[in-house]
């Protein structure tokens, strides 16, 4: 439950609300410390399979997502065409984190030489792109706000996150922590860190025009 | 086991799992920087009473009321070696050891494996995958669930005493042997693993398995009851993603010392096997998926007096299931089943007869997820019997509720 309240939250429509651009862009940047990082999900033990299982890739669990939780009216106009790729490569999503605005379509192809079926059940959308081989594509368009927790269902262990926001003003974080949210209109704002579900407290953060607001963060 | 004792493990799920997880857990436990993993599996079954025995898969369990916990582990102790263990309670009873077994991989890079102890099933593809989420339906396919009228450690006299049990197989008692009423056998068996050594090689195109182990594969034991070793193989193809076909063989004595020595007189008992050969595929792509295996089984029985028993006792299944997604988190499955017996002639007045009456199911159902790892699934199924003293025709319903992590 703690875990739906905050996406509500976080995604909620009520930025709507808050006051109009003033002059000037700025930027907000800074570092997500983790100062634990979350354990990649393991294979269920097997006890039925004949052979050891094959190696996999493990998945990057220091990418943090950084966001404003209102953003400026204006923000929200549909965004029409963007693409992002989660490739399933070595029984894994790679990215394990993907940030996209409402309206991106996301291509999952598969890269092994085995099977994947790629599934949601997530509120936010649920589908399911049935079982495909190595060198083929599915994709699917994210049309609301929300987390999408994405899984295979032939290889349990593999799960990834998209974060789909309705307006343009998030940044992933690079393998250091360190992120940039660009083009940010001159105001005060309410930016939020995440990392494997777990939230940050918001932080009031004031850009000004031409200005770089710096702010960071610690999880966990 | 008692209730509480079955809710203090509950708790101590909850105890071991993360403290700012909310709800249950939907990854394997892992402990000790994931060298070991803890896995479970939890269904709850309830469905219609079952007076024609179709669903039993001993004399006291129906496959449609049981609720069944799994708790399995992999302690990784090293590069080389892997032990594995699960343990299994049915309604509440004792946890019982299901599989204990160290998997040595002597060469790292390559595909090869060597399993020492209670092993996973050699012979067919069903035995691997009895775990409630990996079964569509509720249940069983009839040649790893329905017993026959054969018990290892009890021997009929004659044609006619076995073509009197017919259809009695969930509880049945012999001339020869031991003499208490229990249960017959299974084609393969779904709720026991076989103890002994299993080799297993492969890439992806094409894998391999053989084993050596103490019982059969109806009749798995922990420790051998008779002078013999059953001998199993399996060999897969991979050709394409999606396709996987299969072919199983495995035999070995099926009737334990005692009652062997009871029929027939010391020295015998290697004589009297079970040999069983499968054949399986499996084709699933987009939103379906495919099943078929066949399984047929031959048993030697002691010969004590006529009328004789027409060896060997064959016992042949067909099984034919699909699975179809029709939204996400929402499934429709069919199964169609076969079990038919060779005939034997027994007395003037019973004529000439299959040994057990032959049985068919049909099976329609399907699953819901209320969470990726939380589905209930719902199933009707219609038996049909040819023969025997007991109901001829059942329909049955049944609920199941399963979790996983």
């Amino acid at each position: 439950m703690l875990v739906l309240l905050s996406v509500s939250f976080v995604f909620a429509p009520q930025a709507l609300t808050q006051a109009p651009p003033r002059h000037g862009i700025g930027a907000i940047r800074g570092r997500v410390e983790l100062r634990r990082v979350a354990t990649a999900a393991e294979r269920r033990p097997g006890v039925a399979e004949l052979g050891s299982p094959r190696g996999r890739d493990l998945p990057d669990l220091r990418r943090s997502v950084v966001y404003l939780e209102s953003a400026p009216r204006g923000a929200f106009e549909p965004n029409e065409g963007g693409r992002a790729v989660m490739d399933q490569r070595n029984e894994t999503f790679a990215p394990h984190v993907l940030a996209i605005s409402i309206g991106t379509t996301v291509d999952f192809p598969n890269s092994d030489m085995f099977y994947h079926n790629v599934f949601s059940l997530s509120k936010t959308q649920r589908f399911d792109l049935g079982r495909y081989a190595a060198g083929h594509s599915r994709s699917v368009r994210f049309d609301r706000p929300g987390i999408v927790r994405v899984f295979c269902e032939i290889h349990s262990h593999m799960n990834a996150f998209i974060l789909v926001f309705s307006h343009p003003f998030f940044a992933l974080t690079d393998a250091e922590g360190r992120y940039r949210i660009e083009n940010v209109p001159a105001g005060t704002y309410n930016v939020v860190a995440w990392n494997e579900g777990t939230w940050s407290d918001p932080k009031s953060v004031g850009v000004t025009g031409g200005g770089i607001a710096e702010q960071d963060f610690s999880l966990r | 086991m008692t209730v509480w004792r079955a809710a203090a493990f509950v708790a101590c799920l909850g105890s071991v799992w993360p403290a700012g997880a909310q709800t249950l857990p939907s990854e394997p436990i892992a402990l000790a920087g994931g060298r070991v993993t803890i896995g479970g599996d939890v269904s709850a079954t309830y469905g219609s009473p079952d007076p024609g025995y179709f669903d039993y898969t001993d004399y006291s369990h129906s496959a449609l009321r049981l609720l069944r916990i799994d708790v399995s582990a992999a302690l990784n102790a090293g590069e080389h070696v892997t032990l594995l263990g699960e343990v299994r309670t049915e309604n509440l009873g004792k946890f019982r050891p299901y599989a204990a077994y160290v998997r040595i991989r002597p060469w790292t890079k390559r595909n090869i494996d060597v399993n020492v102890g209670r092993v996973p099933p050699t012979f067919g593809a069903f035995a691997r995958r009895t775990y409630a989420n990996d079964n569509p339906l509720i249940g069983y396919p009839l040649a790893y669930q329905y017993l026959t009228t054969l018990r290892p450690d009890a021997v009929p006299g004659d044609a006619a005493e076995l073509l009197q049990k017919r259809s009695t197989g969930w509880l049945v008692r012999y001339r020869y042997g031991n003499p208490a009423l229990d249960g017959g056998v299974p084609l393969v068996s779904a709720f026991r693993w076989d103890t002994g050594v299993q080799v297993h090689a492969g890439t992806e195109a094409v894998r391999a398995t053989a084993a050596v182990t103490a019982g059969t594969v109806a009749n798995p034991l922990f420790r051998d009851d008779n002078s013999g070793r059953q001998i199993a193989a399996r060999l897969e193809l991979r050709p394409v993603a999606g396709l996987i076909v299969g072919g199983s063989g495995a035999r070995g004595p099926f009737v334990g010392e005692t009652a062997a020595r009871g029929a027939v007189g010391d020295g015998h008992d290697r004589e009297f096997t079970q040999t069983a050969w499968g054949g399986d595929v499996e084709y699933s792509r987009g939103y379906y998926l495919l099943r078929y295996e066949g399984i047929v089984s031959d048993w030697r029985m002691p010969i004590v007096r006529p009328p004789e028993l027409t060896l060997p006792l064959r016992a042949v299944s067909t099984s034919v299931e699909g699975r179809y997604k029709i939204l996400p988190g929402l499934y429709a499955a069919a199964r169609v089943d076969h079990l038919a017996f060779s005939h034997i002639t027994g007395t003037d007045a019973q004529g000439t007869l299959p040994w057990d009456a032959p049985v068919t199911r049909i099976e329609i159902g399907g699953g819901i997820s209320v969470q990726r790892n939380l589905v209930l699934k719902l199933s009707v199924q219609r038996n049909t019997r040819n023969g025997g003293r007991l109901e001829p025709r059942e329909t049955l319903g049944a609920a199941q509720l399963l979790f996983w992590f």
